[in-house]
């Protein structure tokens, strides 16, 4: 079903990645995928392997739904790795059919992807989980501020470009469940979205796009209006409701973060380098 | 005879998710031919839900479905046909418009049904006239009409598959009074022309009163009462623990019914009142 669909899907639970700042959490997802690039050995990605099922854990978001947003992503990463089988040269051979060989880097190197790919899926998934949207536009917001410097001559501002973003999102559930309706309305006047080929298939789309793009084009000429009768001028001298603030839990999860990173450097010199 | 049955229909939504809604329990009623019935209930109390089993649009939990004695969810095959059969128009259906012109919209739902070009063209005319509208609409684009023309372009739409059952929900909300009066009006017209049966859902019980023979009330996805519009008007004290009013007109002779005034049936439209209170001056009463 098309409600399925789970994008900076929130769920709402009371754990320590809740309640840090949502610049904490952007910060560190970001080290994070630097670092997990890093890696160069099985040490130092293990280590960040137990750093996400850890911090997976500690979210107390059920383990059920980072399964469901890998799930999409397997083909992906079979892919890659059944190339990758083919394609490294190096190490040593273990088996060998016709024109095929099979070597050891070659298992170590797909193995090694599909680790590093499923990291970087559960760690940015826990991202949007422990953050409602509005708290990540925020976030990001605060953390861009410091380009204002250089957009003001073109007359805009990180402020504009943050609150599309979270006008982007809260539409989403809204389109979301107007597409159904508007998909209902369609079938009830008889029309098949099921079946024929592509060509019928993409025709058959019309009456459900356009009435689509009127209400969305409706819905943006209200809401401007109606940003526009509560004085809204843009970013510059409004003030917030909720303040970020750097707590405690912050200074733990960055600490835990930045002596676990220190590990993999320490690991990645220690062990030769498979990959 | 029977159009439309509905058997212990019960519908869950989100069926085994934490969001799990029971929002049809075990409804049960028929539908006479040529009936025109009222569906009336507080927000949330399952309309919506309950009228899009009638086409198959939505499945049953549990429980049939049966129109003229079929079950609509035998085949997928019945199911389709069933699509025809009963025109459900949604609410505010005017945002299901998306042809350049409003005869080519009206034009959809029959070019659906495989008709050859003669009779959608027939059917289209009929149609604009069914919803007072002249035919020089038919080359105008519906995006350029006003909200109400665009609310009845759109239930020329479904008018236009010529269902047996008509199901409009909540035809009027978010219509002017004067919009309001013209759709019911449209519709009162159109059941009378084409003898078809008419389901409305619709939260008003001043509008149910006038318009329909029959009334349905839901009350958190149960069917509450199902009966003629006198006898589900008199429970006036059940009716308001479900959260509906009988209309004020209704209620103020009620009570001068029990003051001893012989007032004649039940009055629900203000001009019923007044024709009453003409006849009982007539009559020598002072009010
Ligand atoms: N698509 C849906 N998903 C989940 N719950 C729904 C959905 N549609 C309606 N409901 C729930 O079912 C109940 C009945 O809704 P509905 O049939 O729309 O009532 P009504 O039309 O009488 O206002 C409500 O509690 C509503 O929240
Ligand atoms: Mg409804």
């Amino acid at each position: 079903m098309i409600k399925d669909i789970t994008i900076g899907q929130y769920y709402k639970a009371d754990s320590v990645l809740h309640k840090c700042d949502p610049r904490t959490k952007l910060i560190l997802t970001i080290a994070f995928i630097v670092v997990i690039f890093l890696c160069k050995n099985f040490f130092s990605l293990g280590l960040m392997a137990a750093l996400t099922v850890v911090s997976m854990l500690i979210s107390k978001v059920p383990v059920k739904m980072f399964l469901k947003s890998m799930k999409p992503i397997i083909p992906l990463v079979l892919l890659t790795a059944i190339l990758n089988v083919f394609y490294t040269t190096g190490g040593e051979v273990l088996l060998s059919i016709w024109k095929i060989t099979i070597r050891d880097k070659a298992i170590f190197t797909a193995i090694f992807i599909a680790i590093r790919i499923f990291c970087l899926i559960i760690i940015s998934s826990l991202l949007t989980y422990t953050t409602t949207p509005t708290m990540l536009t925020d976030g990001i917001e605060k953390l861009l501020k410091p380009l204002d410097f250089i957009l003001k001559p073109f007359n805009f501002r990180v402020h504009t470009l943050a609150m599309m973003m979270t006008l982007a999102l809260r539409f989403i559930p809204t389109l979301i469940e107007e597409i159904d309706k508007i998909m209902n309305a369609q079938k009830a006047r008889g029309a098949d979205l099921e079946s024929g080929g592509i060509i019928e298939r993409a025709k058959a789309l019309i009456p459900i796009i356009i009435p689509l793009f009127v209400s969305s084009f409706r819905r943006a000429y209200e809401l401007a209006f109606a940003m526009d009768c509560r004085c809204y001028t843009g970013g510059d001298g409004r003030t917030r409701m909720k303040r970020m603030k750097f707590s405690l839990c912050d200074l733990f999860v960055f600490l835990s973060f930045i002596i676990i990173f220190a590990g993999i450097v320490f690991l990645n010199i220690k062990f030769d380098a498979v990959i | 005879m029977n159009v439309l049955s509905v058997r212990g229909l019960t519908h869950v939504y989100g069926q085994g998710t934490s969001s799990e809604a029971v929002a049809l329990n075990n409804c049960s009623f028929d539908i006479e031919k040529g009936e025109l019935v009222g569906i009336i209930g507080h927000t949330g109390s399952g309309k919506s839900t309950l009228i899009q089993h009638f086409n198959g649009l939505l499945k049953p939990t549990s429980g049939q479905i049966l129109l003229n004695g079929k079950d609509i969810n035998e085949s997928k095959k019945s199911s389709v046909e069933s699509r025809f059969k009963v025109g459900l128009c949604f609410q505010y259906p005017e945002y299901q418009l998306f042809e350049e012109t409003v005869g080519r919209d009206i034009a959809f739902g029959p070019k659906n049904m495989k008709l050859d070009e003669e009779e959608i063209k027939k059917r289209v005319l009929k149609c604009i006239e069914y919803v007072g509208l002249d035919e020089s609409y038919l080359e105008k684009s519906p995006f350029d009409l006003s909200g109400g023309e665009k609310r009845r372009v759109a239930i020329a739409g479904v008018m236009a598959m010529e269902p047996e059952i008509l199901v409009l929900d909540e035809p009027t909300a978010g219509l002017d009074p004067q919009g309001r009066d013209t759709v019911f009006e449209l519709i009162r017209q159109y059941r009378e022309k084409t003898g078809s049966t008419v389901i409305i859902v619709s939260h008003s019980m001043e509008d149910v009163a006038r318009l329909a023979t029959k009334a349905l009330v839901m009350n958190k996805g149960e069917v509450a009462m199902f009966g003629t519009i006198d006898e589900v008007y008199s429970k006036a004290d059940e009716l308001l623990t479900m959260g509906l009013n009988v209309p004020q007109i209704t209620r103020i002779f009620m009570e001068l019914k029990k003051e001893g005034l012989p007032i004649n049936g039940n009055i629900y439209t203000v001009e019923q009142g007044v024709n009453e209170i003409i006849r009982l001056k007539k009559e020598g009463y002072t009010l």
